[in-house]
């Protein structure tokens, strides 16, 4: 990819293609209030500044207590499947995600944890480089919202202060009446909002709001990196190591990244 | 003696030594006071030798009392001491593992065929593999989704598709479904191998 080959990108399926800023779920809680790409980076569109600034994908990491439903959530938008049986990740997973943003293909590396404490020693070495750290709960039990102040300060631990946009995901949310979905949504807003996150509300049984969330995501990384890279620069985490080389044979591999590490920061 | 109607307190006499309980001792005062009042009924004067035989007969009531109660108690410290070795020997057989092992450790069932068997490292290292080879199925799906469509320049697909014989600038660029060429429907049905893992 690097010898330019893969400027030619397939053509994505039409709800990968993003030309509008995608809408917040809710004003109360999110990262940014404006309905439009930031000028600047709409500018630098037009004079296809992507290709020259290497952009081409950014690391979302998901994370949050066992059985809330973030592989779930992967498989609905990845694969647009709902599987009903509870298979526990082992250790950690990813997909790819291709999309068209402004009309520039760029990716999404999303990177599925375990939630069982005994793999958080393999997932928490995933963690690094995230440009994105989506932190899941289950509406229907609230413990899980009270873990997820955790969850951010694990995933920071691995990242520097202020390089991550974190969403807060309320997941399962089929499972509750309209009336307790809101009150546990309440609670969660008041926490999104303590955390600087951006909280949305999804059922990946039903679909709801999954495609209109990671459309989100995908606007909020692809616009950070190019901010970021408009102003100095490649930032830290755009074409770093922490993300799999899928052309150097180095894929997934967290001691690969940080040997590179080292002398691309 | 062996005429009277209660003989029974004389069979003290015929007991072993170490079986005598003080209610033997105080029937073997009764046959000797007994005896002595036949002799003193004789007209004999045996008052001195009543006493010294009384003394003796208390001499003799204390000692076999103390014997039996000594006796006693050593029964009880015996069983005592059976007991408490009973209870450790049980102990030790039970706990042999953990006493051996300290805190933290874990006892493993060598015969559980789901027994932890694979270290985190070595899990570690099959899911970079994993990842790895994921990564690489995703860029070929990528690429042969590219030559599919066509968007890849006409030289390219070339040089996927033609043989490793002959180099791909040679070669009129091959359309696709129309060469029916051996190697041309080769290569697709590799193509097809590889699209039948493609996810929807």
């Amino acid at each position: 990819m690097e010898n330019g080959k893969m400027q030619f990108s397939a053509p994505v399926s039409r709800d990968r293609v993003i030309s509008k800023f995608p809408k917040w779920y809710t004003p109360q809680a999110c990262l940014q209030t404006k309905d439009h790409w930031h000028v600047r980076v709409k500018t630098a569109c037009k004079d296809r500044a992507p290709w020259s600034l290497g952009m081409k994908m950014s690391k979302v990491v998901v994370v949050g207590d066992l059985y809330v439903g973030k592989t779930c959530l992967i498989n609905r938008f990845c694969k647009d499947l709902f599987d009903r049986d509870y298979k526990a990740t082992i250790g950690v997973d990813f997909e790819i995600e291709r999309f068209q943003l402004l009309g520039f293909p760029y990716s999404l590396q999303i990177w599925d944890t375990a939630g069982q404490e005994k793999f958080k020693c393999i997932a928490s070495t995933y963690y690094r480089g995230a440009q994105i750290i989506i932190i899941v709960f289950d509406l229907a039990d609230i413990r899980t919202l009270e873990h997820t102040r955790q969850w951010l300060v694990e995933a920071m631990k691995e990242n520097e202060p202020r390089s991550c946009s974190v969403f807060l995901i309320g997941a399962k949310r089929d499972l509750l009446a309209s009336a307790e979905c809101q009150r546990v949504e309440r609670d969660a807003i008041k926490m999104a909002a303590d955390m600087r996150a951006e909280f949305w509300s999804v059922s990946s049984k039903t679909g709801e709001n999954v495609q209109e969330c990671f459309s989100r995501v995908a606007a909020v990384a692809f616009e950070d990196s190019m901010l970021q890279a408009l102003q100095g620069g490649v930032p830290s985490h755009i074409g770093s190591s922490d993300l799999i080389k899928i052309d150097r044979g180095t894929a997934g591999d967290p001691r690969a990244a940080d040997e590179n590490r080292l002398t691309c920061c | 003696m062996e005429q009277l109607p209660d003989s029974s307190p004389a069979l003290a006499f015929e007991k072993d030594a170490f079986e005598l309980t003080v209610e033997d001792v105080y029937d073997i005062s009764y046959v000797i006071g007994r005896d002595l009042l036949k002799i003193s009924n004789a007209g004999e004067d045996v008052s001195e030798l009543q006493f010294r035989i009384v003394r003796v007969l208390e001499v003799f009531e204390t000692l076999v009392n103390k014997y039996n109660l000594s006796l006693e108690e050593l029964k009880m410290e015996r069983d005592n001491l059976k007991t408490e070795l009973e209870r450790i020997i049980a102990d030790s057989a039970n706990g042999q593992g953990t006493q051996m092992l300290g805190p933290n450790k874990l006892v493993v069932d060598l015969t559980d065929p789901n027994r932890p068997r694979f270290t985190m490292q070595e899990l570690k290292e099959v899911l970079q593999e994993r990842n790895q080879l994921k990564a690489q199925l995703l860029v070929a799906q990528e690429e042969l989704q590219l030559y599919k469509s066509g968007i890849l320049p006409q030289a390219e697909p070339a040089m996927v598709e033609v043989d490793l014989g002959s180099p791909p600038s040679n070669r009129p660029a091959p359309v696709p479904n129309e060469e029916k060429t051996e190697e041309t429907k080769e290569e697709k049905s590799t193509i097809k191998k590889l699209f039948s893992f493609r996810r929807k």
